[in-house]
C-alpha cells in the first residue's frame, strides 16, 4: 500500500528556474528508499512538497490519501521532516524544550509532551541532560536531536535531507544505526543524499534525480552501476565489482 | 563545545530551583526595588543572605565573578568617580584629585545596589529554566490587550537560542577574514561593513531556515499552556519575598 502518491508534479521557483519537472513517484508504506541526486537536481525541492512547504504548482501529491495542498498542517503530522542544518532546525533552548516544541504545536497535554519527549530522547539514545543547551552538542548529537524533535509528532512518514552532511565517522554511524531503528519500528523512510556510500546498503529503493526529474526508480543493486551517468558517484565497493557493505558491520 | 558562559541555567535541588518563576520574577522585581532604596544596613544584611542563597545553590563563586569581572570594573570606576566628585572632608588626595569620606560612602552605597541587582538577577537565571521564563513573561502578559504574549514568549525563546548561533556565525566570518588579511585594512569603517554584510546575510539566511522548520513542526500560536497553578510553598515564599523586600527599603 502506497503512503505517499506523487502524479505528475512540477514546480517552478520565483524567478521562473524550474525546480522539478512532471515527477511521478509512490512510496511503499515501511519503504526505506534512498533519493540521490547531484546539487540542484530537486531533492530538498521534492521533500518540502511532501511536508506541504512548497505546494505543487501543477500536478498532486497525497500522503496517507490526503492532498497535501487541502490539509498541509494535517500532512505535517504525518510526515516528520529532518532538514540538512540541525542548527538552523533546532529551536528549543534546551534539549527538553526543542523536542517538546512539535507535541507543544499540537495542543497535547503537558503529561503527553512529557512522555513523548522522554520516550523521543530514548529513542535516538542521546544520553545528554535535558536541560543542556543545544548549542553545546556535537554535530551528530544535534542531528539525532533533530530527530528526535520529529519523533515527538509521531509521523508515519521521515524524510531526511542529507542527514550525513558534515558528520565524522563515528556521528554517521550513530544517526545510520537511528534511521535503521526507525524503519525497522515500522516508520516509512525517504532520505536524500549525494553520498550513497553510507547508506544504500540497507535501502529498498534507490531513486535517481536529474534536473528536477525521475531518471531512474529501481532496487540499489539495478542501478548502482549507472548513477555516475547521472552525477552521483557510486559506493568504492560497486566500482571495485564487489558489494556494498554496511557501514555498521 | 564548551558552554559559552556560565551565567546560565544549572539543574539543581535548591529551595530557589524549586519554586515557581512567576514567583520568582516577582522577587526579583521586588528585591530590585528595595535594593535600590535600601540603606548600608540593610544592604549588608540583604547582601549576606544573598550570599547564603548563592551557596545553597551550589553557584560556583569563582566563576561567577571572572564571568562578571567587566560589570566589577564598570563599579570600580562608578566608585572612584563618585568618591572623587562628592564634596566633603577628604580622605586622600593625589594632586588636585581628592576622595571625600561623604563620596566614598555614597560611591559604596550606590555600587553595593547596583550589585545587590545583578547578583538577584544571576540567582534568578542560574535556578530558572529558560522555558519556565518564558511561560512566565507570556503569564504576566496574557492580561495586557493588544499583546500576543505567546508571540512574545516564543520570540525571547528564539532570542535566547540564536544569540550564541549568530555570534558564531560572525567570529566564523571574521576568521575567514583575518585568514585573508583584513586586518591590513586600516579603516574600521570598511572593515566592519565586510564583515556586517556577509553575517547579516547568513543571519537572514539562518532566520529563513528557522521559519521553515518551525512551520514543518506545525508551529502556531496557541501551544500546550505551561504553567501550573502556584502551590502552597511559592505563595509562602511570596509573602516572605514581599516582607524582605519591605524590611530593605524601610530600614
Amino acid at each position: 500500500m502506497n503512503i505517499i502518491e506523487i502524479e505528475d508534479l512540477c514546480h517552478r521557483f520565483a524567478d521562473g528556474t524550474s525546480g522539478l519537472q512532471h515527477v511521478s513517484l509512490t512510496i511503499r508504506r515501511g519503504e526505506f528508499a534512498v533519493l540521490a541526486g547531484p546539487n540542484g537536481s530537486g531533492k530538498t525541492t521534492l521533500l518540502k512538497h511532501l511536508n506541504g512547504l512548497l505546494l505543487a504548482h501543477s500536478g498532486t501529491v497525497r500522503v496517507g490519501g490526503i492532498p497535501v495542498d487541502r490539509d498541509p498542517v494535517g500532512v505535517r503530522q504525518m510526515v516528520g521532516m529532518v532538514f540538512q542544518d540541525a542548527d538552523s532546525q533546532i529551536v528549543g533552548e534546551t534539549v527538553y524544550e526543542d523536542v517538546a516544541f512539535g507535541p507543544e504545536n499540537l495542543l497535547l497535554s503537558a503529561q503527553e509532551v512529557d512522555r513523548r519527549v522522554k520516550q523521543s530522547l530514548a529513542a535516538v539514545e542521546l544520553q545528554v541532560s535535558v536541560d543542556q543547551s543545544p548549542h553545546t552538542l556535537s554535530g551528530g548529537e544535534k542531528r539525532r536531536l533533530a530527530i528526535a524533535g520529529v519523533l515527538a509528532m509521531a509521523p508515519q512518514v521521515i524524510v531526511l535531507d542529507e542527514p550525513f552532511s558534515d558528520l565524522d565517522y563515528p556521528a554517521t554511524v550513530q544517526v545510520l544505526k537511528q534511521i535503521l531503528n526507525l524503519h525497522r519500528n515500522g516508520h516509512t523512510v525517504l532520505l536524500t543524499t549525494h553520498d550513497l556510500e553510507k547508506v544504500i546498503a540497507h535501502a529498498d529503493r534507490l531513486i535517481l534525480l536529474r534536473d528536477g526529474r525521475v531518471a531512474r526508480s529501481d532496487l540499489p543493486a539495478n542501478l548502482l552501476k549507472e548513477t555516475e551517468a547521472f552525477g552521483v558517484r557510486a559506493p568504492c565497493a560497486t566500482r571495485m565489482g564487489l558489494e556494498v557493505e554496511s557501514w555498521l558491520s | 563545545m564548551a558552554e559559552l558562559t556560565t551565567l546560565a541555567y544549572r539543574p539543581g535541588i535548591s529551595l530557589l530551583h524549586t519554586l515557581d518563576a512567576r514567583v520568582k520574577m516577582v522577587g526579583l522585581v521586588l528585591i530590585s526595588m528595595a535594593c535600590l532604596r535600601a540603606s548600608l544596613p540593610a544592604l549588608t544584611a540583604a547582601a549576606l543572605a544573598m550570599c547564603v542563597l548563592a551557596i545553597h545553590c551550589r553557584l560556583n563563586i569563582r566563576a561567577l565573578f571572572k564571568e562578571i569581572r567587566f560589570f566589577i570594573v564598570f563599579v570600580a570606576v562608578v566608585w572612584i568617580v563618585r568618591a572623587t566628585t562628592t564634596p566633603g572632608d577628604a580622605v586622600w588626595q593625589i594632586g588636585r584629585l581628592a576622595a571625600s569620606r561623604q563620596g566614598v560612602f555614597e560611591g559604596a552605597l550606590v555600587c553595593g545596589r547596583l550589585m545587590m541587582v545583578v547578583m538577584s538577577g544571576i540567582l534568578f537565571i542560574v535556578t530558572t529554566r529558560p522555558f519556565q521564563i518564558k511561560s512566565a513573561v507570556a503569564w504576566f502578559l496574557a492580561p495586557v490587550p493588544l499583546i500576543p504574549h505567546d508571540r512574545v514568549a516564543t520570540m525571547m525563546g528564539l532570542i535566547v537560542r540564536f544569540v550564541p548561533v549568530i555570534f558564531g556565525q560572525a567570529r566564523q566570518t571574521a576568521d575567514a577574514q583575518r585568514a585573508r588579511c583584513s586586518e591590513n585594512r586600516k579603516n574600521p569603517v570598511y572593515r566592519m561593513s565586510k564583515l556586517a554584510v556577509p553575517v547579516m546575510r547568513r543571519t537572514f539566511i539562518t532566520a529563513d531556515r528557522l521559519a521553515l522548520a518551525m512551520e514543518a513542526r506545525c508551529y502556531n500560536e496557541s501551544r500546550t499552556p505551561r504553567p501550573a497553578p502556584l502551590g502552597r510553598r511559592d505563595l509562602i515564599a511570596l509573602v516572605l519575598i514581599i516582607c524582605a523586600s519591605l524590611l530593605t527599603a524601610v530600614v
